[in-house]
C-alpha cells in the first residue's frame, strides 16, 4: 500500500510562509498533478514529499508509515528533477543503476536491472554515453529511467516537461500516462502547465499562494472551479464586471459593464441570497459565446434575460469587431462591447471570416456563465 | 596596422617587461647557486655543482627539508578538511551562523604574523606542545584554512546542488552522496586548494620561526640562519629547490585541472 497521507503540510522559511496547511489523500495507484503558477508551492510540496525539503508542522504518510522526519535517503520516493540532474561524471548506465549500487545491489545484477529500465524509454543504445552529450529529451528518459530503476513506491515529477520544446513534452506526457498505466504506481507530477495537468491528471490539484485550493478530476475541476482564481487559470475567459440588480426566486439579474443586464437562471439558495448591490464577476468562457453577423440578427435583440421556448435565457450583446488574431485553428476575434473588450473564438471554416471593424452579435445562455463573488469565492448558481 | 592592433602590441610589450623584471631576482637566485666560490657572486665567475653536492651531504638541510615536506603535509591534510567541510556546510546551510563565518575565518589572514607566532607559542608552551610539529602545523592551518575555504566557496557556486539532492533522493546516506555526488564534480578544486594550502606552509616563515626548535625547523628557518652567518651560494641552492618544488606543484596543478583537455590532445 502506497496511500499517500498530507496533513496540515506547512513550510515556513523565516518568515515567509512557503506552503500552508496543505492536506490531502493521494490514492494507491493514482497520478495526481499538482498544478499552479510559480511561487504557488507546489515543488516545495514535492520536496517535502521526497523527503529534501522538512516540513514546518504537519505530517506526512506513505502507506501506514509517518514518513515526516525520515531524511530522502530512507524513503521510498523517487523524484525526476526539473534539469534532470545527471550526474555528470557517470556513463548513463551508471546514472541508472546509481540508486541500486546504494541498495547494495551487486554490479551484474544492478547493470542488468539498469539496461531494462533504458531498454523501457528507448535508451539502451546510449547505456555507455556521457549523459552531458545528450539531447533534453534523451536527458529526461534516463532521469526516469534512474528514478523507475530503485522501483519506488511513488514516483515524484518536478516540472520534468519544461525545459521540452512542445511537440517533444506532448509526446513524453503520453509516454508518461503509458508508463504509468503499465507500473500501476503512485506518481505526482508538479506543473504550471494546464494542458499537461489535464492530459496527464487522475486528479487535480490547484495551488495557489502556498495553499491547495482544490482538488478534482480534471473535467470536475474545469467545471467547478472553486473560486475565480481557478477558473482564471485554468483556460482563457472573459471576466465581466456586474452589480447585482435584483433577485427573485428563480432568477438573479446583474447589470454588467457591457451595458446590459445579464439573467442568471437559478433557484439555488447561494444565489437567490445575494442582495442588490452586491458586486459579482462573471465569466464568459469563449466556448459558451456564440458570434452571428449583425445583419442576421434575431429581432429578440433587445429581450435581453427572455426565457426561451426550451428554457435557455439569451444575453444577446453588439460589440465591434477590434482585433483578429490566427491561432492555427481557431480565430480569436477581440470586441469592444460597450467600451469593455472581450474575446470570442470561431474554429476556422465554421461560418463566415469577420475583419476588424467588423458589427457582431455575441449571444450565451445565462445559464451557461459562472459568478463570482468580490472574495473570488464562486456562487452557486 | 591598425591603432587597436599597436595598442595591443604595446600593453603586451610592457606586460612582458614587467613580468621579466620581476622574475629576474629568481634567475639571479638559480644562477648564484651554481658559483664555485664560497660568495654570493652575480654573475659568477666560474660554475660548479659544488654548493649542490655540498647541500646533499648537509644534515641540516636535508633535515629541515624533510621538516618542511612533514609540516607542509600536515597542514595541507588538515587545512585541506577543515576549508573544504567548512565550505559545504555553508552551502548547506547558509543561516546567521554562515554569516558570519567568512569574516571569522578571514580574521587569522589578518593577524600579522609575528603577532600570531608569540601568542602561539606562549599557547603552545602553556599546554606543552611547543616546538613540536604539531604545533607548527597547527599555525599553518590557522593560514592556509582561508585560502582553501574561498578557493571552495567559488567552486560550489557553481556546483549544481540538484546532484545532491537527486543521490540522496536515490538512497545515499549523508556520506555517499558527498562521495558520488559532490566530490567528483569539486575535485579539481580540492586540489587546487590543496596545492595552495602546501605553498602557505612550504614559504611560511615567521611563525615557523617562533614556534620551531633546533630539530622541527623547516628550510626558510634553516636558510634565515644560514644567511645571518654568512651570505653564502647555499641559500641560492636551497631557494633553487624551493623555486623548483613550487613550478612542480604548479604543472601538476595545471595538468590534473585540464585532465580532459590533455587527453584530448593526447588521443
Amino acid at each position: 500500500m502506497s496511500e499517500i497521507t498530507l496533513s496540515g503540510l506547512e513550510k515556513r522559511y523565516g518568515d515567509e510562509l512557503a506552503v500552508e496547511d496543505v492536506s490531502v489523500t493521494i490514492d494507491d495507484g493514482e497520478l495526481l498533478c499538482l498544478l499552479g503558477p510559480s511561487g504557488s508551492g507546489k515543488s516545495t510540496t514535492l520536496r517535502m514529499l521526497a523527503g529534501l525539503e522538512t516540513p514546518t508542522d504537519g505530517d506526512i504518510r506513505i502507506g501506514d508509515e509517518d514518513v515526516t522526519d525520515r531524511p530522502a535517503y530512507e524513503r521510498t520516493t523517487a523524484t525526476v528533477f526539473q534539469d534532470w540532474a545527471l550526474f555528470p561524471n557517470k556513463t548513463v548506465l551508471e546514472n541508472v543503476a546509481f540508486g541500486l549500487k546504494m541498495q547494495g545491489v551487486g554490479k551484474e545484477d544492478r547493470h542488468d536491472r539498469a539496461r531494462e529500465m533504458l531498454e523501457r524509454v528507448r535508451m539502451a543504445e546510449y547505456a555507455d554515453d556521457d549523459p552531458m552529450n545528450l539531447s533534453g529529451g534523451q536527458k529526461q528518459r534516463v532521469a526516469l529511467a534512474r528514478s523507475l530503476a530503485v522501483n519506488p513506491d511513488v514516483l515524484l515529477l518536478d516540472e520534468p516537461l519544461s525545459n521540452l520544446d512542445k511537440r517533444l513534452s506532448e509526446d513524453m506526457q503520453i509516454e508518461l500516462r503509458e508508463i504509468h498505466a503499465e507500473l500501476e504506481e503512485t506518481f505526482v507530477h508538479v506543473t504550471h502547465d494546464q494542458d499537461e495537468a489535464f492530459t496527464l491528471a487522475d486528479r487535480i490539484g490547484i495551488m495557489a499562494d502556498g495553499t491547495l485550493v482544490q482538488v478534482g478530476e480534471p473535467n470536475e475541476v474545469y467545471q467547478n472551479p472553486k473560486n475565480r482564481f481557478i477558473e482564471g487559470f485554468l483556460g482563457d475567459t472573459n471576466f465581466v464586471e456586474g452589480t447585482v440588480e435584483r433577485t427573485t426566486p428563480d432568477t438573479v439579474r446583474v447589470e454588467t459593464e457591457l451595458g446590459r443586464t445579464v439573467g442568471l437562471p437559478t433557484a439555488a439558495a447561494d444565489a437567490t441570497a445575494l442582495e442588490a448591490g452586491d458586486a459579482v464577476t462573471l465569466s464568459l468562457r469563449p466556448e459558451v459565446l456564440s458570434v452571428e453577423p449583425v445583419s442576421a440578427a434575431s429581432d429578440d435583440a433587445e429581450s435581453s434575460g427572455a426565457v426561451r421556448a426550451d428554457g435557455s435565457t439569451t444575453n444577446a450583446v453588439v460589440g465591434t469587431i477590434e482585433n483578429v488574431l490566427y491561432r492555427g485553428s481557431t480565430v480569436r476575434y477581440s470586441v469592444v462591447v460597450n467600451g469593455t473588450t472581450v474575446f470570442v473564438e470561431r474554429t476556422v471554416g465554421d461560418g463566415s471570416a469577420f475583419d476588424a471593424g467588423d458589427e457582431i452579435r455575441i449571444d450565451w445562455d445565462g445559464a451557461d456563465l459562472l459568478a463570482f463573488r468580490d472574495d473570488g469565492s464562486r456562487v452557486d448558481l | 596596422m591598425h591603432r587597436e592592433a599597436i595598442e595591443n602590441a604595446l600593453f603586451r610589450a610592457g606586460y612582458l617587461a614587467m613580468l621579466a623584471f620581476m622574475l629576474l631576482p629568481l634567475v639571479v637566485v638559480v644562477v648564484t647557486s651554481f658559483e664555485e666560490s664560497g660568495q654570493l657572486l652575480f654573475p659568477p665567475e666560474t660554475y660548479s655543482l659544488g654548493h649542490y653536492r655540498a647541500f646533499f651531504a648537509e644534515t641540516r638541510w636535508l633535515s629541515a627539508f624533510d621538516n618542511s615536506l612533514l609540516v607542509g603535509v600536515g597542514t595541507t591534510v588538515v587545512a585541506t578538511t577543515l576549508g573544504v567541510t567548512a565550505a559545504f556546510g555553508h552551502e548547506l546551510d547558509d543561516g546567521r551562523a554562515g554569516q558570519l563565518l567568512a569574516p571569522l575565518v578571514l580574521v587569522p589572514l589578518l593577524i600579522p604574523p609575528i603577532i600570531l607566532g608569540i601568542s602561539m607559542r606562549v599557547y603552545f608552551v602553556r599546554v606543552g606542545m611547543d616546538a613540536s610539529y604539531l604545533s607548527i602545523i597547527l599555525a599553518h592551518t590557522l593560514w592556509a584554512t582561508p585560502l582553501v575555504y574561498f578557493v571552495m566557496r567559488s567552486v560550489f557556486s557553481r556546483f549544481d546542488w540538484q546532484l545532491l539532492d537527486a543521490a540522496r533522493d536515490l538512497g545515499a546516506g549523508p556520506i555517499q552522496s558527498f562521495v558520488y555526488a559532490v566530490l567528483p564534480n569539486v575535485k579539481h578544486g580540492i586540489f587546487v586548494g590543496a596545492l595552495l594550502a602546501f605553498i602557505v606552509s612550504l614559504q611560511e616563515f615567521v611563525m615557523a620561526l617562533f614556534l620551531s626548535n633546533h630539530s622541527t625547523q623547516t628550510i626558510p628557518v634553516v636558510a634565515w640562519k644560514a644567511l645571518r652567518q654568512s651570505l653564502d651560494p647555499m641559500v641560492s641552492v636551497v631557494s633553487t629547490f624551493l623555486i623548483l618544488i613550487s613550478v612542480v606543484g604548479i604543472v601538476i596543478a595545471t595538468i590534473a585541472t585540464n585532465i580532459e583537455w590533455l587527453s584530448k590532445q593526447l588521443s
